[in-house]
């Protein structure tokens, strides 16, 4: 179910933007970096192929800017179909690295988190099972898992 | 009363004493938590930002694990939280996703149904007041900065919350003796999310010094969360800062505290940040209560 530019802009009702500037002034992370979340709107509307920029990927996506938008532009909703986007088209972030080792972690455990020796130690000390009893301990059900997300996009587009 | 419980990799894997004082307290309740072979949520910053798709699916794939039994799912992270139901949320009115993920299930056998709700603990314990009054066994005393977590606040076309004054935290930690003390920005970011953490740690320790120096001012005994990964953000940034020391305490941390359980089957000795002061602090309250 790929979408295009212009079925992000049209389904994040971008085209009511006003620019006022309120997103911009919301945002937590464009008081400490160069993102401008107003910026980010105008230029997928006006055909900019906004999703190549470095600034999509500091959004925290708190959703301040999208609750507080006079005119119900879905704009953190935009932001993270503009990420999907960026990823099929091969735009990663400079600094994927991490979020890849937790893709690779997620595969190989079922958790994005696995447990380490360390903490494994400090469950019994406080008097849980040494390990979760999740789908890392289930053999069965990683198996499936991992089936799973053979077939699954993020294995075609997640660079792995 | 009955749920699935969903702990989330921050609780079972980097903080093993928020899934503990998670089940001490709720059993306390009388609240019957199960455990299920869950996978990790998946995480909103690097699985929805990648491709949604797979989002939906393993979302999903969660969702339906406890469907058999009939029995929502408890979170006690906004990010699990913030997944969960915004999986849940959309695949209740749209069909066409519904039946993607359901093509994915039936390749190992699974059907989504969409019968168990996911479940944020504090929602829970809204309508639970009476029962934690009933085993409070210490009236705390502690200034405490809350902190929600923007994902169990918004968006609120999805969690039907008010986020620009939400009261409920305030609420539930003034039952148990504490005062929320307002701060300045107190409903920002702590800027762990959207992959921000693991992709560019500088900026979202720069989020999270300007968050910090808000609370500071605030003169508080502790900061208490209701999102495991904030909870994360808050304590292993205050070591990387050095300048702060801040004791962070998960809410069903809190709640132990004032159920009388000994702080160290809470696992609050590892926290990065020393939590001795505000153990000392809750003993003295403990003591005077018991000479009365
Ligand atoms: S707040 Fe809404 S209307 Fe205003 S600039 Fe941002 S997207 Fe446009
Ligand atoms: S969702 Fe992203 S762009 Fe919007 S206010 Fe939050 S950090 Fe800024």
């Amino acid at each position: 179910m790929d979408k295009t530019m212009d079925d992000i802009i049209r389904e994040g009702n971008a085209y009511a933007c006003i620019q006022c500037g309120r997103c911009t002034g919301s945002c937590p992370s464009g008081r400490e970096c160069g993102l401008r979340t107003r910026k980010i709107i105008h230029m997928a509307r006006v055909g900019i192929d906004v999703f190549k920029t470095e600034e999509l990927w500091d959004c925290t996506t708190c959703f301040t800017c999208q609750e507080r938008c006079p005119k119900e532009v879905k704009i953190t909703d935009i932001i993270i179909e503009l990420r999907n986007l960026a990823v099929k088209n091969s735009y990663y972030p400079s600094m994927a690295d991490v979020p890849k080792i937790i893709i690779q972690n997620l595969y190989r455990t079922g958790n994005g988190q696995p447990l380490s020796p360390e903490v494994s130690k400090l469950r019994s000390i406080i008097g849980l099972d040494k390990e979760p009893n999740d789908i890392a301990k289930d053999k069965e059900a990683l198996a499936d898992f991992q089936k799973l997300l053979d077939g699954l996009p993020l294995m075609r587009w997640g660079g792995i | 009363m009955d749920y699935a419980f969903f702990p989330g990799c921050i609780a079972k894997n980097v903080y093993p004493g928020i899934e503990k004082a998670t089940r001490i307290v709720f059993e306390k309740m009388n609240v019957g938590l199960h455990d299920y072979p869950y996978s990790c949520c998946p995480p909103p910053g690097v699985v929805a930002c990648y491709d949604k798709d797979t989002w939906y699916a393993l979302g999903a794939r969660n969702l339906a694990l406890s469907e058999p039994d009939n029995r929502d799912i408890m979170t006690i992270c906004a990010g699990c939280y913030g997944t969960l139901h915004n999986v849940w949320h959309e695949l209740q009115h749209n069909d066409a996703k519904r039946a993607y993920v359901n093509e994915h299930l039936g390749r190992i056998g699974m059907t989504y149904k969409g019968t168990s709700r996911p479940i944020h603990f504090v929602d829970l314990l809204d309508g639970m007041r009476d029962t934690i009054t009933q085993n409070k066994e210490v009236d705390l005393d502690l200034r405490v900065a809350v902190h929600y977590g923007c994902h169990y606040l918004k968006p609120t076309t999805v969690t039907g919350e008010n986020s620009e004054s939400p009261m409920l935290l305030d609420e539930i930690v003034g039952l148990v003796g504490c005062k929320s003390i307002p701060f300045k920005d107190r409903l920002t970011c702590c800027g762990a999310g959207g992959g921000v953490m693991s992709g560019e740690p500088e900026l979202s320790l720069k989020i999270m010094e300007r968050k910090l120096k808000n609370i500071k001012k605030a003169d508080v005994d502790c900061i208490v969360n209701i999102c495991s990964f904030c909870h994360m953000n808050f304590d292993q940034s205050q070591k990387k800062l050095e300048s702060f020391d801040i004791p962070v305490l998960h809410l069903n941390q809190l709640l132990g505290l004032a159920f009388g359980v000994k702080h160290k089957h809470l696992g609050l000795h590892m926290n990065l940040v020393s939590t001795r002061d505000l153990v000392k602090k809750v003993k003295g309250a403990k003591k005077g209560r018991d000479e009365e």
